[in-house]
């Protein structure tokens, strides 16, 4: 007889919790352009990944972890904005195609970029918690990492400061009126051009910080964001692309399903968590189509 | 106070307007009247700058013909555009806010002043915006245009899909606003009558060039007009 272990259940909580905070971040960063510029950004895993990089070149040469990871972020504001503004910008009116083209572009670019900057050969990231064997709490009986903790720690950080940003702030109010009517915000006098930079921008400082908080634990390298970008965009598509709540509380629950699947269907194996997560993000979409959280958008005739 | 000579503008490679003049002094109430497809929207997108145009566009002695949209409402003037544009997502307070984007400062005796005018907004503040009726909509896009001060108020067919009396409800807070605010309006409609008893003056549009202007009174009376737009 097979006794439910609840200190394991705990831990493996954790664990896909930490995981899916990295989801939820970089699927926020996703969700933040689409909201503004109706555009998904194929290139946001490789943008992250570029600050991750710097942030470690930093942190080699003895920067303080807070400030290499500040850095970061301004470095992937700077990318996001700059992207928006002078690659994106200049092909949105010609046709929708040209966008991604352009966005995959920057992708394969920044991937290369990478390789001529800092080489091929995976390189480790120190962890910005402390994360030796003995760096754990226990809650319920199980041995929870501090890492793990800190992660998700951050993630809630930046998701309580993203709130703030939208609903309290005169910048975060323009952003809301952009994606939600772009005409009117002309109208009222918003500088529409500039509120989609700032909202690229942001995405890339989240995206940033996503990837610096995933290099420890993937190691640094050219592959990193692939796998999480698919679970990113597979998130923020589950809880509605418009939809900031629904891309951070999809990013946890396709983090737990990833532990869960691991650590209780044994049978399944850790290679199909994939199509697996893949066929409940088909079935949610089956049965929703604009996502958990999205918006329908009704079109009046 | 607005200047407005040989405006021409469209879409792309048509041109929908010919070479417009016409003017707004201060204070006062200027109606285009025209049929569907006479160039009415274009020309309230020409003014306020969110659609390609040439000719001169003057507004209280500065040239702003080729201003950006968000400068020229900084300017003064401010867009009531046709079907509303409410920010659907966004609180009926969030809207009005919106309306402010442009102003530094406190803008709360705004808030309550249109509130008071309009107590259905006041009531519904935290609701959605999308979820207000055709006349409560109208009522909030015109609140939120005034809620950046402006000089000039551009109205594109406000009673457009609206019940008759809420309609002449909306007419007689524009006037309202005339008299007590001195804004200037510049109107478009279709509903010649109900728009030609509030207005001091009026144009009529004929695919995209003015055919016939005058003062209101003699324009409600000019057989032309009676006969295409007044149904006599």
């Amino acid at each position: 007889m097979l006794a439910f272990a609840t200190d394991l259940f705990i831990q493996r909580s954790f664990d896909g919790l930490a995981k899916g905070s990295i989801y939820a971040l970089l699927a926020l960063a996703l969700v933040v352009v689409f909201r503004g510029s109706g555009q998904l950004n194929f290139a946001q895993g490789e943008m992250a990944l570029v600050c991750a990089y710097f942030a470690q070149t930093l942190t080699l040469t003895g920067f303080p972890v807070a400030l290499a990871i500040g850095s970061a972020a301004v470095l992937g504001f700077a990318m996001g904005a700059g992207a928006e503004r002078f690659l994106i910008r200049p092909v949105e009116k010609k046709s929708p195609i040209a966008v991604v083209v352009v966005a995959v572009g920057l992708f394969l670019g920044l991937n290369n970029l990478i390789a001529v900057i800092w080489g091929v050969d995976a390189r480790r990231m120190p962890s910005v918690f402390p994360n030796k064997a003995e760096d754990f709490v226990r809650i319920g009986g199980a041995a929870v990492r501090i890492e793990r903790l800190g992660i998700i720690a951050v993630m809630l950080l930046l998701v309580a400061m993203l709130w703030v940003l939208f609903n309290r702030t005169r910048i975060g109010l323009a952003m809301r009126a952009v994606a939600n009517n772009q005409p009117s915000s002309q109208l009222v006098g918003i500088r529409v051009g500039w509120v989609l930079a700032i909202g690229w921008g942001l995405a890339g400082a989240i995206g940033a910080v996503g990837a610096r908080m995933l290099a420890p634990q993937a190691s640094l390298s050219g592959a990193m964001m692939f796998g999480p970008f698919i679970f990113a965009a597979a998130a923020a598509t589950v809880g509605g692309l418009d939809s900031p709540v629904g891309a951070v509380v999809a990013g946890l629950a396709l983090g737990l399903i990833d532990a869960y699947i691991v650590g209780y269907f044994t049978w399944i194996g850790g290679d199909l968590v994939l199509p697996v997560t893949f066929g409940i993000i088909l079935l949610v979409l089956v049965l929703k189509p604009s996502g958990l959280f999205g918006s329908t958008r009704v079109e009046r005739v | 106070m607005l200047t407005v000579e040989s405006l021409k503008a469209g879409y792309g490679p048509i041109e929908v307007l010919h070479g417009l003049d016409f003017t707004v002094e201060d204070g006062e109430i200027v109606v285009i009247l025209g049929a569907n497809g006479a160039g009415k929207t274009t020309t309230m997108r020409a003014v306020s700058g969110t659609i390609e145009r040439r000719g001169t566009v003057r507004f209280e002695g500065v040239d702003i013909s080729s201003t950006g949209p968000d400068a020229i409402v900084r300017a003064g003037i401010a867009q009531v555009p046709q079907g509303r544009g409410t920010f659907t997502d966004l609180s009926v307070e969030d809207n009005l806010m919106v309306g402010a984007y442009v102003r530094s400062g406190s803008v709360n005796d705004d808030l309550d002043r249109w509130y008071s005018t309009f107590p259905i907004l006041a009531e519904r503040r935290d609701q959605k915006a999308g979820s207000l009726s055709g006349g409560e909509q109208q009522m909030l896009a015109i609140a939120r245009a005034l809620m950046s001060r402006p000089r000039l108020l551009l109205c594109d067919e406000p009673s457009l899909g609206l019940a008759p009396l809420i309609t002449q409800e909306l007419f007689r807070v524009l006037v309202e606003l005339n008299q007590e605010l001195g804004t200037a309006i510049l109107l478009v409609e279709q509903n010649a009558n109900l728009a030609l008893k509030i207005a001091h003056r009026g144009y009529v549009l004929e695919t995209g060039s003015i055919v016939v202007s005058g003062d209101a009174s003699d324009l409600a009376n000019d057989d032309a007009v009676k006969a295409a737009y007044l149904g006599m």
